[in-house]
């Protein structure tokens, strides 16, 4: 079987090879036979590489542990679920999956658009096949899944905290949008190339991009919950490397997808699309990496790897063939229109690309800091949360502000008096809003207080949007309000979808202000029957039990919770310890109030052998919205993702006038 | 001017340099400290503080003796990476309340046989 698996992968390395070679000379000499040949072998690639994966399976579902990543990764006891989620959970294992989706996804985008974009695919071919021989080659020669040993009774088994539903998703998530990303990029790259620099690239690719970042987004946010409610220090985001390594893709990505739009319709910005793309794509590469290579110290990997080197290696050729293609297309990419006003949509949405790009490389800095300065100055400097929070809000308020701004302006240029109609009521919302909160006492954090004050305005656009558009296709005969509403969305997805993610943001917004600058915390050393208080809630310490789980002592203390008079039933916190792989972690217990979103959230972070616990206890305001706010975010983008014919048949007609075979 | 500013802010703005254990000595101020816990471990986190050794990863140092209070990461023990803030008194690493993180035995890292992390 392993050699099963092995060969898939030589069969994967060799086409991935001929596809780049074969492709790139067939494309270069215009040989349509030969470029067919490779777009086959990229096709064929994903099967092989599906052939690995299943031997992979196969061996996990079988507790082979004569596979070595099979006895690092599992053990006996482990549940089904979760040993199959091992495939993921080592190093060899996610290259696999990253290998296993950048065939699939590049052999279906390629499938799609090879009948309407022929002249652009058969670039587009060998520079998907050139990454996908990258990651097979790590595969063959570095770091392979199918390494035999004399097969132990038993194996090493899963770390406590990643046996969880959340470490189910989180991970995949994650993959699908740094993989995703590889298809604009490709496709970029394939207009480049071509020279064929119309906005096909963008129109074959604008669903991917939107997929991957979707993905992504949400991907992100299981994570946080699962850092939330699993590893149990009481937050949800701690700016740490890895945590940063997904969020700088998901920024460029974001910048990206807006900025696409304005050289849709205005033909403007072209250079910049094409660098913002291959800056998301080294991103995912770069996130990559930093969650392999242990280059920076971070709460999630130490270890030295072996990889480490050949992802930077590949990173710096991908930056720099990617910048030299650019330059050297950059007389046709320079756009024929101006910016005719720094008051008008294509500027908004200008503004906002440089606050996501400045966010996004600010981060990026702080990541890196540690590293330059270790080289310059011989000694690593390490950033700390205050240097990330700063940006945040420097560059995060703006941002939060501009999405009420943006949509609602005028495209090329827009007259202050418009602006005063236009506003007039958001402005009533936010400042009314801003002025209620301050009376009630939020102005112990201006961040916060400018935050909600933001999050109200752009609320009140986004209501005052559907609702126009609502009344106006009833005005149009619409026979319900509700038909009048459905109507107005599926007939516009991408804008009434893109509402709905901007809903999601402010949403998130309001529960990082409520949580992060409203929070209380206390502390206290407590023996059985004593009491402690926070805010309005009272808890009283009533017992300790001890269990025994299947893997785990679960130790748990119950509190009695009141607020005010109210008594709101008991809470249990405590600790597990688990028996095989002798570690201990925190099981936090936490009150949700369903009318509020506010979350008590408490720690038993020592317990003594004559049962005193020392008790950590937070009350965070809103934190709620933040997992609400990804609902909303997944049904907003499920909207915009939503195959749409009109609008497809629309983008496809534009690229026709300007003199383009478009044949769909 | 970004790259400008951003410079500026992380040389003003803060930022601790990172150290190993074998480096520490001599030095003032507030640091990272970032090592390998050495036994035995006495006292109480939340009383009096937690005293432990921490010596350079991968290889044998001289031992800092640390002192710590706040929380204690559910990995903290022997063997275990850990980074703390603080600085250095009078021979003895005092840490910053709460300021200890532990590396998590990270799904990505490939595992060494008898290396714990």
């Amino acid at each position: 079987m392993p050699e099963l698996g092995r060969a898939a992968l030589l069969v994967t390395l060799g086409l991935s090879a001929y596809a780049v070679i074969a492709g790139a000379y067939a494309a270069h000499l215009g040989r349509r036979r030969l470029a067919r040949s490779a777009q086959n072998a990229l096709v064929a690639s994903f099967v092989s590489t599906a052939v690995a994966a299943a031997v992979l399976v196969a061996a996990l579902l079988r507790n082979d542990f004569s596979f070595e990543y099979v006895a690092r990764t599992t053990s006996r006891a482990l549940p089904t679920p979760y040993t199959l989620s091992a495939f993921w959970g080592g190093q060899e294992g996610s290259l696999l999956l990253w290998l296993l989706i950048l065939t699939g996804f590049g052999a279906a985008a390629v499938s799609i658009n090879r009948a309407w974009a022929r002249d652009l695919i058969v670039w587009v071919v060998p520079v998907l096949a050139a990454v996908s021989t990258f990651f097979a080659f790590l595969l063959v020669a570095v770091a392979s899944p199918f390494v035999t040993q004399a097969a132990p009774a038993d194996g090493a088994g899963m770390t406590p905290s990643l046996q969880n539903p959340y470490m189910l998703a989180h991970p995949p998530l994650l993959y699908l949008g740094y993989v995703g990303l590889t298809v604009p990029f490709a496709f970029a790259m394939g207009a480049l190339l071509s020279g064929k620099l119309d906005e096909r690239w963008l129109i074959a690719t604008r669903r991917w991009t939107l997929f991957a970042w979707a993905a992504l987004g949400i991907g992100q946010l299981i994570g946080s919950h699962w850092a939330y409610v699993e590893v149990g220090w009481g937050g949800y985001y701690a700016w740490d490397p890895v945590e940063n390594a997904a969020l700088m893709p998901w920024l460029a990505a974001t910048a990206f997808l807006h900025s696409v739009m304005i050289q849709e319709k205005r033909g403007m910005l072209k250079i910049w699309n094409v660098l913002l793309v291959v800056l998301a794509f080294s991103l995912a590469l770069f996130g990559t990496f930093l969650t392999r290579s242990g280059v920076v110290n971070s709460i999630h990997s130490f270890t030295q790897s072996s990889i480490g080197p050949w992802f930077l290696g590949f990173i710096a050729v991908v930056v720099a063939v990617s910048l030299g293609v650019v330059l050297w297309r950059l007389p046709q990419l320079r756009s024929p229109t101006k910016l005719e006003s720094a008051i008008s949509r294509e500027a908004a949405f200008l503004y906002n690309n440089l606050l996501l790009l400045a966010l996004c490389l600010a981060i990026l800095w702080g990541v890196v800091y540690p590293m330059l300065s270790e080289a310059v100055r011989g000694e690593a400097v390490v950033l700390g949360r205050s240097y990330y929070d700063f940006f945040l809000r420097a560059f995060g308020l703006p941002l939060l502000l501009l999405m009420g701004i943006g949509p609602l302006i005028a495209w090329r240029r827009a007259s202050l008096k418009s602006l005063a109609t236009t506003f007039r009521w958001p402005t009533v919302v936010a400042l009314s809003t801003g002025a209620v909160l301050l009376l009630l006492g939020a102005g112990s954090s201006i961040p916060g207080l400018v935050a909600y004050t933001f999050s109200a305005f752009v609320l009140a656009t986004i209501v005052m949007e559907f609702a126009r558009g609502t009344r106006a296709r009833k005005a149009l005969g619409a026979s319900s309000w509700p038909s009048a509403f459905t109507s107005l969305v599926s007939r516009n997805r991408r804008r009434y979808g893109g509402y709905v993610v901007h809903a999601a943001i402010v949403l998130f917004a309001i529960g990082v202000a409520g949580s992060s600058a409203f929070d209380s915390v206390a502390e206290a050393k407590l023996a059985r029957g004593q009491s402690m208080r926070i805010g309005d809630y009272t808890l009283v310490y009533r017992s300790l039990s001890e269990r025994q789980a299947p893997n785990a002592t679960e130790i748990r203390a119950t509190l009695g919770v009141r607020r005010g008079d109210r008594d709101l039933g008991t809470l249990e916190a405590g600790k597990n310890a688990y028996t095989i792989e002798q570690q201990v972690s925190n099981e936090v217990g936490i009150r949700s109030d369903k009318l509020t979103g506010e979350d008590l959230f408490v720690i038993a972070e020592q317990i003594d052998p004559n049962g005193t616990v020392y008790f950590r206890v937070f009350v965070k305001p809103l934190v709620n919205l933040i997992w609400l706010a990804g609902l909303v975010f997944l049904l907003g983008s499920v909207i915009t993702l939503w195959p749409d014919r009109r609008e497809q048949r629309r983008l496809v007609a534009r690229a026709s006038t300007v003199g383009l075979p478009a044949t769909r | 001017m970004l790259a400008v500013f951003l410079l500026y802010t992380s040389i003003a703005g803060g930022g601790n340099p990172s150290l190993a254990p074998s480096e520490l000595a001599g030095r003032t101020g507030t640091v990272q400290l970032a090592g390998v816990v050495v036994g035995p471990v006495r006292g109480d986190a939340h009383a009096g503080g937690l005293r432990f050794g921490l010596k350079d990863i991968g290889r044998d140092t001289t031992t800092v003796a640390v002192r710590y209070t706040g929380s204690v990461p559910d990995l903290f023990k022997v063997g275990r990476h850990v980074v703390v803030d603080g600085e250095l008194r009078r021979g003895t690493f005092v840490a910053e309340p709460g300021s200890m993180i532990t590396k998590c035995p990270s799904k990505y890292a490939p595992k060494k046989s008898g290396d714990s992390a």
